[in-house]
Parts: C-alpha cells; sequence; structure tokens
C-alpha cells in the first residue's frame, strides 16, 4: 500500500476527479441493472450528494465502491422487482442497404424478442453482459467494476449469452 | 480450440486473427453478429459526465445554502432564549424590595417561615436567591421580625447590625434614633462594632449617639402592631416624628421644648384623639389646617 496522498475527498477538484471517473461507469452499471424507469441518472447523482456529505470519513480509494454500493441501495429502495425493460433505441444501426419492409418486419421482431429476452436474463447476467458487449468492456474491467473474480464476469456473461440465444429461438 | 472457448474470447475481444477465422468458420457466427449487431440498439442513455457533475455540484451549493438557512432562524431563537435566561437570572438574584408609605403598615412572608411587620415609612429589602446561604435583611424605618428557627438572621440597618439568635424582635431606627426591643428568645445587637445581647423584655436605645437605659419591657410585641405608638420617657421631638409618619402630616412646635421627654401613647386610626393624647400632658394646643398641624405651648 503506498502513502495516500489525500486523507479525504472534501476538495472539490478531487471530488469532480472522482465522479469524471465513475460516473458514467455507475450509470451505465444502473442502467443495465435496473433499465431506465428508476431513473438511473437521479441516482447516481444522489449517490455522489452523499458521498459529498460524507467526504471526511472516505479515503478517495473507498469513493468507488462507495457510490456504487449507495446508488444500488438507493435503486433497491424502490425497485419493487418489477421486469426490467431495456429501452430500445430508435437509432438503429444502419447495417444493410436492403431495407425493404419484410426486412424491416423481421427486425422490429427479432428486436421485441431479444428485449424480452434480456427482461428474463438475471440482474447479475445483464448487468455484466450489457456492460462487455454494448460498452465493450473487457472482462477484468467489469470484475473490477463489480468487484467480483474475473472467472465469474465470464461465467456470467456466457450463461446470459446461452440464455438469450436460447429465449430467442423460442420466443 | 473448441466452439465454446472461441465465443468465449471473442466476448472477451480477445481473439487473435487465426482464432478469428475459426471463430468466423463457426456455424453460428451469423447469428452471434446480428444478436450482437442488435444489441447495440439497447444501449444506455447517453450519458453527459461533465454536465452531470456540474449539476453534482449546483445541488451540493444549494444544499449547502439550506443548511445555512436553517442555521440563522436558530441562531435567532438561540438569541432570544439567552436574553430571556439573562433577563430571568437578573430578575430572581435581584433583591425583593418593599417599602411603606405614609400611614402604612404591611406584613410580608419572608421566604421561609419568617415574617416581617413594616411600620409607616420603613423599607426593607432581602434576597430570596441567597436566602438559604444567608438570612439578611437590610431596613430603614421600623420593623417587627418573627423569625422561624433556622441559621442565624441578620437584620442591616445604616446605625448596626442585628443579629438573631431567636425568634421576636422589633428593631427601629430612625434618624438619630436606633432602638431594639427582644420579645422573645435572643437578640444581638452591633453598635460600634460592640455587640450586646438581648433577653426577653431588654431593650437597646440609641439616641443622638448616647446609649439610654430603659425599663424592662413586659408587652409581648410592640404597641405599633396594635394600631397605637407608646413612648416611655423619650424627647417630644420623636413622639411628634412617629406621629408625622403614622398621619402624613407636617407638625410645626410653638413655645414647646421638644428635647423634653414624654411618656404616653397616640392611636394610629384617629387623629383628633391623637393629638389630645400628646398635647394633653404637656399642657398645649393645637390647630389643623390642610396637612399642617401647630402645637402651641401654654
Amino acid at each position: 500500500m503506498g502513502k495516500q496522498l489525500h486523507e479525504n475527498i472534501c476538495e472539490e477538484h478531487l471530488f469532480s476527479s472522482i465522479f469524471n471517473k465513475h460516473a458514467k461507469d455507475l450509470h451505465n452499471f444502473l442502467y443495465y441493472k435496473f433499465g431506465n424507469l428508476l431513473n438511473p441518472k437521479d441516482k447516481v447523482q444522489e449517490a455522489f450528494i452523499k458521498l459529498w456529505e460524507n467526504c471526511a470519513k472516505i479515503s478517495p480509494e473507498k469513493a468507488k465502491s462507495f457510490v456504487f454500493t449507495t446508488a444500488n441501495n438507493l435503486m433497491l429502495n424502490e425497485v419493487a422487482h418489477q421486469k426490467v425493460v431495456l429501452k430500445h433505441q430508435q437509432t438503429k444501426p444502419k447495417m444493410s442497404t436492403n431495407e425493404n419492409p419484410e426486412f424491416l418486419m423481421q427486425e422490429s421482431e427479432y428486436n421485441d424478442k431479444l428485449q424480452k429476452a434480456l427482461s428474463n436474463l438475471t440482474e447479475a447476467q445483464r448487468e455484466a453482459f450489457m456492460m462487455n458487449r454494448v460498452e465493450g468492456k473487457r472482462f477484468k474491467e467489469i470484475a473490477e467494476t463489480l468487484g467480483i473474480s474475473t472467472k465469474a464476469v465470464e461465467k456470467r456473461i456466457y450463461g446470459a449469452l446461452a440464455k438469450l440465444r436460447k429465449d430467442i429461438k423460442e420466443l | 480450440m473448441n466452439r465454446e472457448e472461441l465465443i468465449s474470447k471473442w466476448l472477451d475481444n480477445n481473439l487473435n486473427n487465426q482464432e478469428f477465422k475459426a471463430f468466423k468458420n463457426l456455424e453460428d457466427y451469423d447469428e452471434l453478429v446480428k444478436l450482437n449487431n442488435n444489441l447495440q440498439a439497447f444501449k444506455a442513455d447517453n450519458y453527459d459526465t461533465s454536465k452531470e457533475l456540474e449539476n453534482v455540484l449546483s445541488a451540493i451549493k444549494s444544499k449547502k445554502q439550506t443548511s445555512t438557512q436553517w442555521f440563522k432562524p436558530l441562531m435567532r431563537v438561540a438569541a432570544i432564549l439567552a436574553v430571556c435566561f439573562g433577563l430571568y437570572y437578573y430578575t430572581t438574584t435581584l433583591d425583593t424590595k418593599i417599602s411603606t408609605e405614609y400611614a402604612q403598615k404591611t406584613t410580608i412572608e419572608l421566604p421561609d417561615a419568617s415574617s416581617v411587620s413594616l411600620n409607616a415609612k420603613t423599607y426593607l429589602a432581602f434576597n430570596k436567591k441567597d436566602w438559604k446561604h444567608e438570612r439578611e435583611v437590610e431596613l430603614y424605618g421600623e420593623a417587627f421580625f418573627k423569625v422561624a428557627k433556622g441559621s442565624s438572621f441578620k437584620v442591616k440597618t445604616t446605625s448596626g447590625i442585628v443579629t438573631v439568635y431567636g425568634t421576636q424582635f422589633n428593631v427601629k431606627q430612625r434618624d438619630n434614633y436606633f432602638e431594639v426591643i427582644c420579645y422573645e428568645g435572643l437578640v444581638g445587637v452591633t453598635y460600634n462594632s460592640q455587640e450586646t445581647k438581648l433577653k426577653p423584655g431588654d431593650s437597646f436605645l440609641i439616641i443622638d449617639g448616647k446609649t439610654i437605659a430603659k425599663e424592662k419591657e413586659n408587652r409581648i410585641m410592640p404597641s405599633w402592631l396594635n394600631n397605637a405608638s407608646t413612648f416611655i420617657s423619650l424627647p417630644y421631638k420623636t413622639v411628634i416624628a412617629e406621629f408625622e409618619r403614622q398621619y402624613n402630616v407636617e407638625v410645626n412646635l410653638i413655645d414647646i421644648d421638644s428635647e423634653q421627654l414624654f411618656t404616653g401613647s397616640f392611636a394610629h386610626d384617629n387623629i383628633d384623639v391623637a393629638l389630645k393624647a400628646i398635647t394633653l400632658p404637656l399642657p398645649a394646643k393645637y390647630s389643623k389646617s390642610n396637612n399642617t398641624i401647630t402645637l402651641k405651648g401654654e
């Protein structure tokens, strides 16, 4: 353990740098885990305000786990274990040029299935899988963010992929 | 390398060229790519870190302001409480003062079971707060004390200090006149730093700085408590002074020696009877006009 440069994070520039480093990850984590209905942006803000209020007690190393735990708890307080539905963005990636009506219909059907299949994943599977697939994060990074082992992350993601494919076929 | 391992490596974005070719040749390659492409549409909302940081910082600042907003009214309340408490403390530690006017008598209870009767034109002060440590009253004028048993009880006058060991005594302090009569128990009188102890019936009298011996007092309480003033061999001027205090009048003497000794009494409730009582023995005549009474020797 190196010597701590700062004992706490009560200085604004220190607080800002922590925010810049972790806020986006935290937001995406909350979004993939709990969906959009419970407003992850607000929870991020609340968690960081709580961090500031307790800044005297928290060292910079502890700040990340503090905001993640706090935001997660804030979410859990509200979530009544309703099904998480991820919002389908309207901006579809333009992959193909032959956008005839049939293709579009197939696409739309596929996306509906995908959306349902995503809702059927467990929270743990979904958060890891979406961070990996959509945010392009490596297993190791996800493991650090979630505070679990790389092996566990791999298992979750692989499991999620298998489940998704199965569900899509069946639906 | 088997299929599972390839997919897992693909998921971790960790395929080398050779592995990638092998992965491409998997039968479910197309399906995986399609799934992956469609998944991109479920990307989280764009998160503008710098904008959100601004929001958080401003929220923190506005919270800080609200915290000072409750602080201010709290200080106001605290200030009011401080003033109230100060006032309360000041008034309760202040001496209690009682005074009587001309022709007025009153009886008051002291903080313990003791009581004091004040004759006309008398001032008495004592401190309620200190009463437990020190039973002490200040007196200008005449008062009759009934002192409850307890620690020593002091009556301070400008002429001397009366210390009480017993229960009932009368103190009279007027211009150049200081008299203490003990009716019950034991009373100590300190005059010119000399203490005289009075037993029941004893009295201590100083007029114009001279000690005057008096007969044993055999009444059980001073006569003024029964609305009469009694004098035994006292200078006529002290009689007139008392008369003035009881009736709130001014008395002028013509052809009368104010130093001559007088024995007798007058009542406090009838000025004509009282005037007769103090003029007949001399003898003298009196005439009244408003608040002035003129006594003329014959």
